[in-house]
């Protein structure tokens, strides 16, 4: 018996009890019956044990080399190194949905043996969504996308993996994206739940708001990984392309950072609650849509992730999921009404709204411009597209004014804010906002729209920081050193603080897309020995060509110096490499060097000989920025999902009177 | 939740309705919804660009005055990139019907022949001057149809997804 085989009747098994869990659920919940929701349970445990052993059995089978089995033989062979070999197992179609499906088990398994802290009535419900998601996937995966499928005759080698794939970027982007676009089913299992029982508490609220936070970390690390990858390895001097499938993966991080602002609106004033199910629903619907479009090819990309009968099942469970959502939701309307009231917009709640608005607005422009194709092509006869241009023009003035509110709002009270105590806030930011506005065109920054993102980016950031700093004092005058104040402020208000790091972040990203999208200097030259090409101040001084054949490939370096101020600075070698085994697929090796913060990134476009080359150059200002401030949101990210110690109701207790003296600060004495 | 016993603050009116309507939240609301709307609007005009395939671009007339994508597959054996220069160019196909096109700039990794490739710039047909774009005039190549100048030259990623299909022998 081979490994597929066991790999296949795991499926099988799997979709039984899966199949069971989500009945049993259902049943248990609806008689009242604990042992059949228990028994649901733990069925649902036993789906992720033949998951996971399902997803061994394929590892096994590429590390063996079972080449009968035609997914191993479509992507690997037995010249390629280990880790790319086990990293093949989710490379292509068949293989990604069993990681999916194993991940959705693993998260599931997560859930139930956490499931005393979520109020009972929901947990049956939960499940069962978890349960229904999970078998669709298995159906997939046992009929038209079985990864176990063999031949009779096991060919001698496979194909491996295309060179430009066989990247540690790769290694990591696809699993840490595809196990974004799962998490969402977490809190969509939880918004339902609370639909068919029609209770929203609070313990509700925090269990929902931790899983998005999770799946919005996640989204986050896996767009920058893929970000960082297109930098480093394509060759094109950017990171982001608004590509559809980029866009598809951006669409549901933008949901779900609107619905981790709405939902504290929630949690404190009972509001918003139509809206914030919505937000959750339309995250997991964005999810499912953008791995249809993906598989589906209905939107041509350059990603051309090859597609098949499965865009057509996710079609079909999207609209399954839509329906179903929307059903639930005009049945339970009536439990959705608000506790209060809107007052002022110069407040807290007026400023996450402004935030929904700007971020849901930018989800739509964003999937407007990706599924335009279609639009056009419906309604005018005529397939158009929209490029890059369309998307910077439309999300750029959004962003600026989002980065703004994400300036104003922590220092907004809630209810109502008076302006007295408002611009006692805000003085200090706007000065310095000021500042920058003035200093940067007489540094030579002439360019109105980098002065306006540049002057809000000050104002947002000095606006944090100040915020950070009165809490600090405050402590500080209770006798805490500044060290320890800062420490104990994370530690007891982690929520928000965590989220003053993520939005520190933003800003240093924002920074940074600013610098190298406006600021980006390019030139090309084609150089002879001893000959250099000058941008932006440094200067690039070409040497010759080197060749390298190897067995299995051959290489072409050329070897440059860059000097700046007349200091020779270091030597580097871009390059390309031809992988014979794969028609000569050539991969770049771009050499990029990191000077304080600019990259210069150069890149050997084409040779001739071992005395000629084309070479071009890009400077990039600022791009680190992104990469360093990506990182901070990652933190920050970590830092808000951080559990709080088992005393859960002294510290959001604690939160809240925290919020009264700020708020007292804020909106001033009452009356004049 | 705060205490709903704040004392009257100025400008609130003494009896205050629960039902009162948030003109200000809609106004507001309002406002964002139209710049989200003009934008997408106007940028879309601007922006917008046919796309095509071969077939489709020979059969358009109003395509030669503006900028159009063109979408289809490489023909093998007919990438000439001159030596000096950085121009190439290639014959790009759609199944029935053929498209010369010249490109200068950076090509990508992946092209070669056989990959599916979107091409961005302006047609000229027999009309204009289409036989000086070409790097060697009179070289042989079929001018009959026109010529394709890409300004743009966005080449497929290598397939990661695709069907289980028979292995090679």
């Amino acid at each position: 018996m081979y490994f597929s085989d066991l790999g296949i009747v795991a499926l099988i098994l799997a979709l039984g009890f899966a199949l069971y869990a989500l009945v049993g659920a259902v049943l248990g919940a609806w008689r009242s019956k604990r042992w059949l929701v228990a028994s649901a349970q733990r069925s649902a445990l036993v789906v992720t044990g033949f998951l996971l052993l399902a997803a061994t059995c394929l590892i096994v089978s590429f590390l063996t080399h079972d080449f009968a089995v035609n997914y191993v033989a479509q992507h690997s062979s037995l010249s390629m190194p280990w880790y790319f070999t086990t990293a093949a197992f989710y490379g292509g179609q068949e293989g990604s949905l069993l990681y999916w499906a194993t991940l959705l088990a693993v998260f599931t398994a997560i859930f139930v043996l956490t499931a005393k802290r979520v109020p009972e009535q929901l947990v049956p419900y939960v499940t069962a969504t978890l349960m229904g998601i999970q078998s669709f996937l298995l159906v997939v995966l046992v009929s038209v996308s079985n990864p176990f499928v063999r031949s009779a005759l096991a060919p001698r080698d496979g194909n491996g993996l295309n060179p430009l794939l066989m990247d540690p970027g790769m290694l990591v982007h696809p699993p840490l994206l595809l196990m974004g676009y799962m998490s969402f089913a977490l809190p969509f299992a939880f918004a339902l739940a609370a639909l068919i029982t029609g209770s929203l508490t609070s313990e509700w609220l925090r269990a929902i708001r931790r899983w998005m936070l999770a799946s919005w970390t996640i989204q986050t690390a896996g767009l920058l990984v893929g970000a960082w990858w297109a930098y480093h390895v394509l060759g094109w001097g950017g990171y982001w392309g608004w590509d559809p499938v980029e866009n598809a993966a951006l669409l549901p991080w933008l949901t779900a950072s609107a619905f981790l602002h709405s939902t504290m609106v929630q949690e404190r004033r009972g509001m918003l609650k139509v809206w914030n199910l919505s937000l959750v629903i339309v995250s997991f619907a964005l999810a499912i849509f953008g791995t249809f479009e993906v598989r589906s090819g209905i939107i041509s990309s350059v990603h051309s992730f090859a597609y098949s009968a499965v865009g057509s099942y996710f079609l079909a469970f999207l609209v399954v999921i839509i329906v179903v959502s929307m059903a639930l939701f005009f049945f339970r309307l009536p439990h959705l009404r608000s506790e209060q009231e809107f007052d002022s917009v110069l407040s807290r709640e007026g400023v996450f709204l402004l935030n929904n608005f700007l971020l849901v607005g930018i989800a739509f422009a964003t999937l407007w411009g990706t599924i335009f194709p279609l639009i056009s092509a419906a309604l005018r006869r005529q397939t158009m597209t929209v490029g890059p241009p369309f998307y910077n023009q439309v999300v750029g003035p959004l962003g600026v004014v989002l980065l703004l509110a994400m300036g104003v709002g922590p220092l907004l009270a809630w209810r109502r804010t008076s302006r007295a105590a408002l611009w006692r806030n805000l003085r200090v930011p706007v000065v310095l906002a000021a500042l920058c506005a003035l200093i940067l065109p007489l540094a030579g920054v002439t360019d109105v729209a980098a002065n306006v993102g540049f002057a809000v980016c000050t104002f947002t950031a000095s606006a944090i920081v100040y915020e950070l700093w009165r809490g600090v004092r405050v402590r500080h005058g209770h006798g805490e050193g500044y060290a320890r104040a800062l420490y104990m402020l994370f530690q007891r208000y982690r929520q928000r603080y965590g989220g003053y790091v993520v939005h520190l972040g933003l800003v240093m990203l924002a920074v940074g897309v600013i610098g190298s999208h406006l600021f980006q200097v390019q030139r090309d030259a084609i150089l002879h020995p001893g000959q250099e090409m000058s941008v932006a101040g440094y200067r690039f001084v070409y040497f010759g060509n080197v060749a390298k054949h190897e067995a299995d490939q051959e290489s072409i370096t050329s070897q440059m110096q860059i000097w700046h101020d007349g200091q020779l600075q270091r030597y580097i070698y871009p390059g390309r490499t031809f992988y014979r085994n794969f028609d000569d697929q050539p991969a770049s090796r771009i050499s990029i060097t990191t000077v304080g913060l600019t990259d210069l990134y150069v890149f050997l476009a084409d040779w001739s000989g071992a005395a000629q080359a084309t070479i071009r150059v890009f400077v990039n200002p600022l791009v680190p920025l992104v990469w360093y401030g990506g990182a901070l949101m990652l933190l920050g990210g970590v830092l808000c999902w951080w559990p709080v110690r088992p005393h859960g109701g002294r510290s959001r207790k604690a939160t809240h009177t925290a919020h009264a003296p700020v708020a007292q600060k804020t909106t001033g004495r009452v009356g004049v | 939740m705060q205490a709903a016993g704040t004392p009257l603050e100025e400008g609130v009116t003494s009896v205050r309705s629960r039902k009162r309507f948030p003109w200000s939240f809609v106004l507001a609301g309002v406002a964002v919804l139209g710049a989200l709307l003009y934008l997408v609007y106007a940028n879309t005009q601007a922006n917008a660009v046919y796309y095509m395939t071969v077939s489709e671009l020979k059969q358009c007339t109003t395509c030669t005055v503006q900028s159009v994508r063109v979408s289809g597959i490489v023909q093998a054996g007919s990438i000439v990139r001159s030596g000096q220069s950085e121009r190439m160019t290639f014959t790009v196909v759609d199944g029935k019907q053929t498209l010369p096109v010249v490109y200068t700039g950076v090509v990508p990794d992946i092209f070669r022949a056989g990959i599916q490739v979107v091409v961005e710039g302006h047609y000229y047909t027999e009309s204009a001057s289409a036989s000086t774009l070409l790097p060697r005039p009179g070289s042989g190549s079929d001018l009959g149809q026109g010529l394709f100048q890409a300004q743009t030259l966005l080449a497929k990623c290598p397939s990661k997804f695709q069907t289980a299909k028979a292995p090679p022998q």
